[in-house]
């Protein structure tokens, strides 16, 4: 009895505390707070940084699956003294300045093409197109049963010079190019 | 033991209490200037709070894929994941469903578990369904499983969904008290060379050897090998109980992304072992298994799946019995939703088993007759009305069964999904489930000729369940708490029945016995910072059996349910400097049947060292408590084995 009373108490005390809140969340939403993670998990070399006030820019190339999400989440967040930026390109021409670049899966349908023109920029280069960080890419975006995995390509990081923090591998499938 | 039992209840309470307390205000309620769709979505503030792995946690909606069915069920589940095992150091997959805290393991032998939920739990549990990648594995030898030769590679378990109570209506027959389902990763998520090796005091070693790669653009993969070598348990004095024991197992997986809607799987193992026992010769296993599977949506609505496997089992005790098995098994589930309210999913099933015995030298029993072939026919039906859509959900449905043994079976529920809030659900179930009579009721005979002691019962029918329950899961920032409570009826349960009374013998198998069981599932999982995780969890369980008017059997169901009263356990895992982690696992079990096998309290820890991605060292100690202990068996069983403390390393390298 004493037991059905302790349990009848919890569920009391759970009742009373019922917040809005969800649990699940759109994948577009989770993707885009991993794009703004990402930034305190790489290391960009001096170079890609003139002066510590230089805003960290996070870019998207194609369709923007975000919405207005990712502006919000980036929104008054600093890197240090690196004030957040989001730009949003059409073509790979476009990009100019960029530390964080998305590739929208249909502009990356050929990733290879757009990574080439990127190469050795030191751009993090995320997409969730398929086979992405085999086919060169850094980190790719895997959804599985209804969760989002990374997949990390720590190779192509290093050419550019970028480092990637081991805690971010850790919890990454870490992948090598297949080469072609 | 009453101490323990104390200690496990107090601890178990303040820490569920404790964690409600520190439940944080509602993040949403903070101020969120954009990014908060009509939907209940989490909110762009509430998001950034989460670490990178409760990011990869969390479960995500997308247009095109429909949430998984077993995730929005009304039932008491619980999920282990890879990287739950690997920071466990669970040496076998019968060790890791030690972290399912709504399930009774208890190791009996080196070899040998027993593994239950919500009560009946024996050397032979026989209400449970086990699948692995959608293979059930439970032997229609008695509805049990072998353990011994479910040795999935651990490194290849994507995750264990483990579901306590009723599921037969979706997965059929012997799903009375739960489901355990074991899912094998993806062979995308295996590429490239992974070696493991280890050994230590009780795994005295084990080394794997796995490789993936890809054939073509679309097709990914994986052969693996491996093989391991354990020790032997203890007698109670502490010397050798000589059940030490190998086996080999190797296998393969494919997947092919035939296109961006249909996926084929096609996989395949083979084992051989032997184990050793303190007299007669060494029992010798051997078997394997090939499962073709393919899905397709077709669109976005509706889902088309089917798989066929075959497998084959083997198993020699010499003196005792032997057995060839082989299991044919094809099945194909519709999903599709009709309307804006209802998602309806329907399958199909057939299932066609093939078992040959042999009597043993010792001619102590026999499966009569020796030769049988039988059929299962299944199908089954379950809409999910939406009754307020995403607030109020109701699942009806039912499973319909044919078998050779008691013709018809219907085993229909219905279970309520409410969701109070976005972050907590109140679910409540009724369901009927039964278990089919399996060889071991009808066809055992002891010893192998006549005149028998103890008889198969020939009008032996289905073990029929009612249940009710009840539960709530609330997920709230860094914390999820979850508790079931649920009242189960039994009428039929197996008994031994004196033909002359009151002659003790000749016994014959019967359906003479009732019961009840009831009982708390408390599962609580709380993320205290980005590098320290906890896991607690308390059952409480009561099972009462009881005989029949007419009945002989007076044992109370002292053979049918073997269990204790509670179970705590408690996981931390802690993310330390310099690439390092330390887990520890303390568990404590109340004594069984009235000190038949008295309460204890184990722990595990593990020390894992990741100095690069590609190289993960560990060195586990395992039941470090006691030199050794009793999980299962009586004091005075001659088949009482107990379990040593254990140290072992391990090494796996990926490249």
């Amino acid at each position: 009895m004493a037991f059905l009373r302790i349990t009848a108490a919890l569920l009391l005390v759970c009742a009373a505390r019922l917040g809005a809140q969800a649990a699940k969340a759109s994948e577009a939403q989770v993707k885009a707070v991993f794009l703004f993670n990402f930034a305190q998990f790489v290391d960009w070399p001096p170079e890609a940084v003139p002066d510590s006030q230089t805003p960290l820019v996070i870019g998207i190339l194609g369709g923007d699956p975000f919405g207005d999400f990712l502006d919000a989440t980036v929104r008054g967040e600093r890197r240090g003294a690196r004030p957040f930026v989001v730009q949003r390109y059409q073509r790979v021409e476009d990009i100019t300045r960029c530390d964080i670049l998305f590739i929208n899966r249909s502009a990356g349908a050929q990733p290879e093409e757009i990574l080439a023109r990127l190469k050795n920029r030191p751009i993090l280069t995320v997409s969730d197109a398929d086979r992405f960080a085999e086919r060169g890419g850094m980190i790719r975006f895997v959804t599985d049963r209804s969760r989002i995995r990374l997949q990390i390509n720590p190779e192509a990081a290093e050419a550019a010079h970028l480092t990637i923090s081991s805690k971010l591998l850790r919890v990454a499938e870490v992948v090598t190019p297949t080469g072609h | 033991m009453a101490e323990l039992r104390t200690v496990a209840a107090a601890t178990s309470l303040v820490f569920t209490l404790g964690l409600v307390c520190f439940v944080q205000p509602g993040l949403a309620q903070q101020p969120d200037s954009a990014g908060q769709g009509p939907d209940s979505s989490l909110s762009a503030q509430a998001l950034k709070k989460l670490s990178i792995e409760q990011l990869m946690n969390l479960q995500v909606t997308s247009v095109s894929k429909r949430p998984e069915p077993l995730s929005r069920t009304a039932s008491a589940i619980q999920v282990i994941t890879r990287e739950d095992i690997r920071r466990s150091g669970a040496a076998s997959l019968a060790e890791a469903l030690r972290l399912a805290t709504n399930l009774q393991v208890a190791q009996l032998d080196s070899r040998q578990w027993a593994i239950s939920a919500r009560g009946f739990n024996g050397t032979a549990a026989n209400k449970l369904l086990v699948l692995i990648d959608g293979r059930t594995v439970y032997t229609p030898l008695f509805s049990g499983v072998f353990w011994d030769v479910q040795e999935v590679p651990l490194a290849d378990i994507d995750r264990i969904e483990v579901i306590s109570g009723p599921g037969a209506t979706l997965w059929g027959a012997n799903a009375v008290n739960g489901v355990i389902n074991v899912i094998t990763k993806d062979a995308k998520d295996t590429q490239g060379l992974l070696l493991t090796g280890g050994g230590g005091t009780d795994q005295h070693g084990v080394g794997t050897v796995r490789y993936g790669t890809a054939l073509g653009s679309s097709v990914r993969a994986r052969i693996y090998g491996r093989g391991f070598d354990r020790d032997a348990t203890a007698l109670p004095g502490g010397q050798d109980a000589a059940d030490d024991w190998h086996l080999g197992q190797g296998g393969f997986r494919m997947d092919w992304e035939a296109s961006s809607a249909s996926h084929v799987t096609l996989q395949g193992d083979l084992y051989d072992g032997r184990i050793a026992q303190d007299s007669g010769g060494d029992i010798a296993v051997s078997g394997g298994n090939v499962v073709a599977k393919w899905s397709r949506m077709l669109s976005d609505k509706s889902s088309l799946a089917a798989h066929l496997y075959y497998d084959r089992t083997h198993r020699d005790i010499p003196g005792l019995f032997g057995e060839d098995l082989d299991t044919y098994d094809v099945e194909l589930q519709h999903a599709t939703r009709l309307g804006a309210r209802h998602d309806v999913v329907w399958g199909l099933g057939y299932r066609l088993i093939n078992d040959r015995t042999s009597i043993g030298s010792d001619s102590s029993l026999a499966f009569l007759p020796l030769h049988i072939a039988r059929q299962w026919f299944t199908g089954f039906v379950q809409d999910e009305i939406a009754l307020a859509p995403n607030r109020l959900h109701l699942a009806l449905g039912t499973k319909i069964e044919h078998n050779d043994y008691t013709g018809f079976e219907i085993q229909p529920s219905g279970r309520l999904n409410w969701k109070l809030s976005p972050s907590a659900t109140l679910w409540t179930a009724v369901s009927r489930a039964v278990r089919t009579p399996s060889r071991v009721d009808r066809e055992l005979f002891a010893p192998a000729k006549p005149p028998y002691f103890l008889a198969g019962g020939s009008d032996f029918h289905s073990e029929e369940e009612l249940a009710y329950e009840l539960g709530y899961r609330q997920q709230e920032g860094s914390i999820a708490l979850s508790v079931a409570t649920f009242y189960s009826r039994y009428h039929g349960l197996r008994s031994l029945e004196q033909v002359n009374p009151p002659t003790p013998v000749p016994l014959v198998i019967g359906n003479g016995q009732d019961g009840e069981s009831y009982g708390a599932e408390l599962t609580a999982d709380y993320r205290v910072t980005d590098r320290w995780r906890l896991r607690a969890g308390y059952t409480e369980l009561r099972v009462h059996v009881w005989p029949n008017p007419g009945s002989t059997d007076a044992s109370r169901g002292a053979t049918e349910s073997q269990i204790p009263d509670r179970q705590f356990l408690l996981l931390s895992s802690v993310d330390l400097p310099a690439h390092l982690g330390l887990a520890a696992w303390f568990r404590a079990i109340d004594d069984i049947n009235d000190q038949l096998v008295p309460a204890y309290a184990e722990l595990n820890a593990t020390l894992t060292w990741q100095p690069t991605p590609h190289l993960d060292l560990s060195l586990v100690g395992q039941n470090l408590l006691h030199g050794q202990h009793r999980e299962f068996g009586a004091a005075t069983s001659p088949t009482r084995r107990d379990i040593q403390r254990g140290v072992y390393g391990a090494i796996a390298w990926h490249f």
